[in-house]
């Protein structure tokens, strides 16, 4: 802190003045590994952000109208099983038929490379496979957090 | 912009609603909110708010998702706002309520926001009373509110329900005495959930005991064993509901004070904002402080005097 500047007591929420990025963590699908998903949304706490987590969220329908309800910076999509290129489509075609530009997807799970260019071209960034540092996912979140912050005020 | 997010809380619209949270819960005192409380006012007022608090991991979102599915099969329109607490260290937060009561809110189409209280202290989010009005003038019968669960800290959600349920359970040991020190004067309905497990009729006969010695007023509080599981009890819990509801619409004295203290919020920032500038230039006025130090005058001395020269 520079010399002579003071808080103003009782309200040092200094924190809570930058508004934290909200972001939705869901596996769409019947898939029943949990465990993953959790240490990621604890992760993404650690990290500053206000993490839904919703448990299965079995339908792209319900991912979308959970993030459209909790009105979320960033959806963060994870299937192990494969489903990606029908399950992370149908959640962006809803939201685009949704008319919801301002919130952005991001992907991950086991995805071949082959499949990353044609889930890009849907909307649906990052696709990080297993393993993948936590930082490096943080970093393109808060990336694509502050774009559709953008659109967020512009079109307020 | 405003007049489509209106019109949208108006037609129940959940991006309409949800955009208006988003705003209320981000730009607290601007004028936007302002403009956006006093055009959707007109159309509030005709929502019951049940508050719903207890220690953690007692049950609190369960109950919720049970609570909707009954209220929505009997026709009624619910929303949900379940607060959770967010991390003085790190801002961040973990939403975890609505995992409870996912498969109820989709089942019955019901609106749910997850709000973190960034720092407030009493158990609720700052945002929530604009939160609740904007449900309301959606159309909302029913708006239920969970709080963070921390207990004591809880008090503040008798400024905002008009019902107050607080829910308790066996197994909380000895904590569940500096629970009750908090909680017990702002219960309106009383649960034991998780009447399923051991200990759940000495905690119900507990709190009884507790209710009984206090002073009561024409409202007694009942209390009510629910079995989250299979759903016993409940439609006791929704018959308690709805008439503690009619209570308190007879009684406008249970208005008046939420008012009070809404009011008295609104006056304090009214009053810091409209002083800010003038109290912020003083203080950064160098040779007045270095005079206050020179002179060692007492703060409270020093303070008086300034709000004296600038009201
Ligand atoms: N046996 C039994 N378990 C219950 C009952 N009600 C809830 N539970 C379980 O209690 C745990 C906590 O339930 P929640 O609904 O998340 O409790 P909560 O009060 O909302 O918790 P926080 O929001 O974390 O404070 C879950 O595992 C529930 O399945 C009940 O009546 N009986
Ligand atoms: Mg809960």
């Amino acid at each position: 802190m520079s010399e002579g500047k003071s808080l103003e007591p009782g309200k040092n929420q200094s924190l809570f003045n930058e508004r934290p990025i909200k972001i939705l963590l869901a596996k769409p699908g019947i898939d029943g590994h949990d465990r993953g998903i959790l240490v990621l949304a604890k992760a993404f706490r650690d990290a500053g952000m206000e993490v839904i987590y919703a448990g299965l969220l079995p339908t792209p329908e319900q991912v979308v109208d959970t993030a459209i309800n909790e009105d979320v910076d960033v959806v963060a999509l994870s299937l192990l099983n494969g489903a990606h290129m029908t399950v992370f489509k149908k959640v962006a075609d809803l939201m685009k038929e949704k008319g919801v530009k301002d919130i952005a997807i991001v992907g991950g799970g086991t995805i071949p490379d082959a499949d990353k260019p044609k889930l890009e071209r849907m909307g649906i960034s990052g696709n990080y496979g297993p393993g993948t540092q936590i930082s490096v996912i943080i970093d393109h979140i808060r990336k694509r957090a502050e774009e559709v912050r953008k659109l967020k005020s512009a079109g307020q | 912009m405003l007049d489509s997010l209106v019109s949208g809380i108006f037609n129940g619209n959940a991006r309409s609603i949800s955009r208006a949270i988003t705003i209320v819960e981000n730009d607290g005192d601007s004028d936007t909110v302002r403009n956006l409380i006093r055009e959707i006012f007109p159309r509030t007022g005709n929502a019951h708010i049940v508050g719903i608090t207890g220690p953690p991991g007692i049950g609190k979102s369960t109950m919720i998702g049970r609570i909707c599915s009954l209220l929505s099969e009997q026709g009624k329109k619910v929303s949900v706002v379940a607060i959770d607490a967010s991390s003085p260290f790190t801002g961040g937060s973990l939403l975890g309520n609505r995992i409870r009561m996912q498969e109820s809110l989709t089942k019955h189409g019901v609106f749910m926001r997850s709000l973190a209280n960034r720092g407030l202290t009493g158990g609720l989010s700052r945002s929530i009373w604009d939160t609740v009005k904007i449900l309301d003038a959606a159309g909302s019968d029913y708006i239920i509110v969970e709080t963070v669960g921390a207990g004591q800290a809880d008090l503040d959600i008798s400024n905002l329900a008009d019902t107050v349920v607080v829910v308790l359970g066996p197994g909380l040991g000895d904590e569940i005495q500096a629970i009750k020190a908090g909680i017990m004067e702002i219960g309106n309905i009383f649960v034991i959930n998780k009447m399923d497990r051991q200990g759940a009729y000495i905690a119900m006969k507990d709190i009884e005991e507790t209710l009984a010695m206090m002073p009561r007023g024409e409202w007694k509080p009942p209390v009510v064993g629910l079995n989250s599981m299979n759903g016993e009890g409940y439609d006791k819990l929704l018959d308690l509901i709805d008439r503690h509801r009619t209570f308190s619409l007879n009684h406008p004295e249970v208005r008046m004070r939420k008012f009070r203290t809404e009011l008295q919020m609104h006056i304090d920032e009214e009053l810091r904002r409209k002083f800010r500038k003038d109290i912020s230039g003083i203080l950064q006025d160098d040779s007045r402080i270095r005079r206050y130090l020179e002179d060692h005058v007492d703060p409270y001395s020093a303070a008086e005097g300034i709000v004296e020269e600038i009201a």
